[in-house]
């Protein structure tokens, strides 16, 4: 069936997705005006700032001048008060008189020089005499244009950052979409895959070849156990979660701090801004959540010890059999304690300006339970288990959207601690024949 | 009388595929004159559906362009072979689903497109029993 130009590709439930063409003529038009305006401002730039410095320091005139008078030129501006050095100099050329005020090429800015710090203009008036004479600039178009100082403001250049990135940015996107246009999603993408086998930098992945859009997993295997051959890495680390977990409450409640002080001192000044105490209010109530929550994380973290997993073989096989290794230290009154596989579903999209993950659990098998038993310190939990992975179950998978993804997970149930789990990923790969067995 | 049309068949019609089996076929092209052809192309893909944003690999991409010097005769049909890879699986999950397909995409003149697909199924994983939400 002929294509022809549609506002709307597909309708996926509740959610439409645009129409390809549309979707990149708006995007070329949006990264257009950001080139354009990345172009725009290095003209600016340019023009103010590169082009007055390599005039003054390449095509003025050298020449000499006699100091007639000085002072701070002072402006008003809404940070305050800016100021400027400004001699009064004396110079002849071809028998014409000129007697104007001037320090640099900056005092022909649109700024006209000014800036903060009125002790460093001083210090530089306090460097000319009256009546001395000093070498001077002159412009050979406009003569009445002098200057006494040369030379180049390099931390101007900083300033160039911002529309070089924008241009970077803004052509980089549009030769991206160039490349786009006219192409089918299959030769992009069989181009990208290409372009990434030949990738000069990253060593040749044999297992990715072997079996694409299964994740490579080398951390998984790079870890020798000490009682089977693989130690599983755990998915976050609890004193990773803990730091995370207190910086966001820290940060959280530093602002609830500062509206709480400025609704109070509103208050206490008899100016009532209700709005901003209900706001900070509401605030504070989420931050009391965070430290409660990062109370909790702390107590699961330092107070529960760490938990191993090793495994005999990597990665796994449906219908094959494995042993399995845990081990958990501390000092605990477990109420219940579980290891399970799992497999999980994963699915990132886009709705509206959000990007959203959502997951499934697929499957939950026990591994391990054990109910009503104490670790001691310095003398671990060690389980020693088999775990049998189903004959006819989907392998690991990843793409740039969508994961099947296999752990194990290690739950407790602690006496007077919250609860903790943990989470260890594994390699599931198909089963030789296709169908799931090995 | 029915516009462009591209009909898709697989040898051995209706068979799940196993990681290293061939896949092979043909495809014809209905209703499109010789002169309107400028570019074809034949792709052994998986795809993904389901809640996330869709993916795609393709395994197998063959183009062949007038523009190149190929000869592209809609009256004569085509034929593709491909060797299947060990993953992924097609997978009919709960959020996630693997397909594979034939895809053929013809170029006409006038910046118009016509496409034919068929699905097919590598390995035999089946759907999960077990659903729970978490997140």
């Amino acid at each position: 069936m002929a294509r022809t130009f549609r506002y709307f590709e597909k309708k996926r439930r509740h959610r439409r997705t645009i129409s390809r063409p549309l979707a990149i003529v708006g995007e070329a038009l949006f990264f257009t005006v950001f080139l354009l305006g990345g172009v725009v401002g290095l003209i600016v730039l340019y023009l103010t700032l590169v082009v007055p410095q390599w005039e003054s320091n390449r095509e003025f005139v050298p020449h000499s001048c006699t100091v007639l008078d000085k002072r701070i030129g002072e402006k008003e501006s809404d940070d305050g008060p800016l100021y400027r050095p400004e001699i009064q100099v004396e110079y002849s050329i071809d028998d014409e008189k000129f007697v104007v005020w001037a320090y640099d090429i900056w005092a022909f800015d649109t700024t006209g020089g000014y800036s903060a710090g009125k002790e460093e203009k001083q210090r530089i008036l306090d460097r000319f005499q009256k009546s001395a004479r000093y070498p001077c600039w002159y412009d050979p178009d406009d003569r009445s244009r002098v200057i006494l100082q040369r030379g180049y403001r390099w931390p101007l250049g900083l300033l160039f950052i911002l529309p070089v990135a924008f241009v970077l940015i803004g052509s980089a996107r549009l030769i991206y979409l160039v490349f786009l246009v006219g192409r089918s999603a299959e030769r992009r993408s069989a181009l990208v895959q290409k372009a990434v086998q030949l990738a000069p930098f990253e060593p040749p992945n044999k297992a990715l070849a072997d079996y694409p859009a299964i994740p490579g997993g080398l951390n998984l295997t790079d870890s020798p156990g000490t009682t089977l051959a693989f130690r599983l890495p755990i998915s976050s680390t609890p004193s990773w979660i803990m730091a995370v977990t207190w910086t966001v409450s820290l940060i959280w409640n530093g602002i609830v701090a500062w509206l709480s002080v400025v609704a109070i001192r509103g208050h206490l000044q008899g100016q009532h801004d209700w709005p901003l105490t209900v706001f900070a209010s509401v605030f504070a109530v989420a931050g009391v959540v965070l430290i409660v929550y990062a109370v909790r994380q702390s107590m699961v973290t330092t107070g529960i010890g760490p938990t191993l997993v090793e495994i005999s073989e990597q990665p796994l096989r449906p219908g094959a059999e494995y042993k399995l290794f845990v081990s958990q230290t501390g000092r605990l009154r477990l109420r219940r304690f579980e290891v399970s596989l799992v497999c999980e579903e994963e699915a990132t999209y886009r709705h509206g300006t959000d990007t959203r993950k959502e997951s499934c659990r697929v499957s939950d098998q026990t591994v391990f339970e054990q109910e009503d038993f104490e670790v001691v310190r310095g003398l671990p939990f060690e389980v020693n288990c088999s775990v049998l992975l189903p004959e006819h179950v989907m392998h690991s998978f990843k793409s740039a959207h969508n994961e099947v993804n296999w752990r194990f997970i290690v739950r407790g149930q602690v006496s007077g601690w919250p609860d903790f789990e943990r989470s260890f990923p594994v390699l599931v790969y198909p089963g030789t024949n296709g169908n799931g067995a090995a | 009388m029915s516009g462009p049309r591209i009909i898709l068949r697989l040898d051995e019609n209706g068979r799940v595929y196993q990681p290293g089996d061939t896949l092979a076929g043909q495809y014809r092209m209905t209703s499109i004159e010789r002169d309107d052809v400028k570019a074809l192309e034949v792709s052994v893909l998986w795809f993904t559906e389901g809640k996330g944003d869709e993916d795609m690999g393709v395994h197998y991409f063959k183009r062949l362009s007038t523009e190149e010097g190929d000869w592209i005769d809609p009256r004569r049909p085509g034929t593709f072979a491909a060797t299947l890879p060990n993953s992924p699986l097609s997978y009919d999950g709960r959020i996630v689903k693997v397909r594979w397909c034939v895809r053929v995409r013809v170029f006409l003149a006038g910046g118009r497109e016509v496409v034919g697909q068929r699905l097919f199924r590598l390995g035999n994983v089946p759907k999960p029993k077990l659903t729970a939400a978490t997140a």
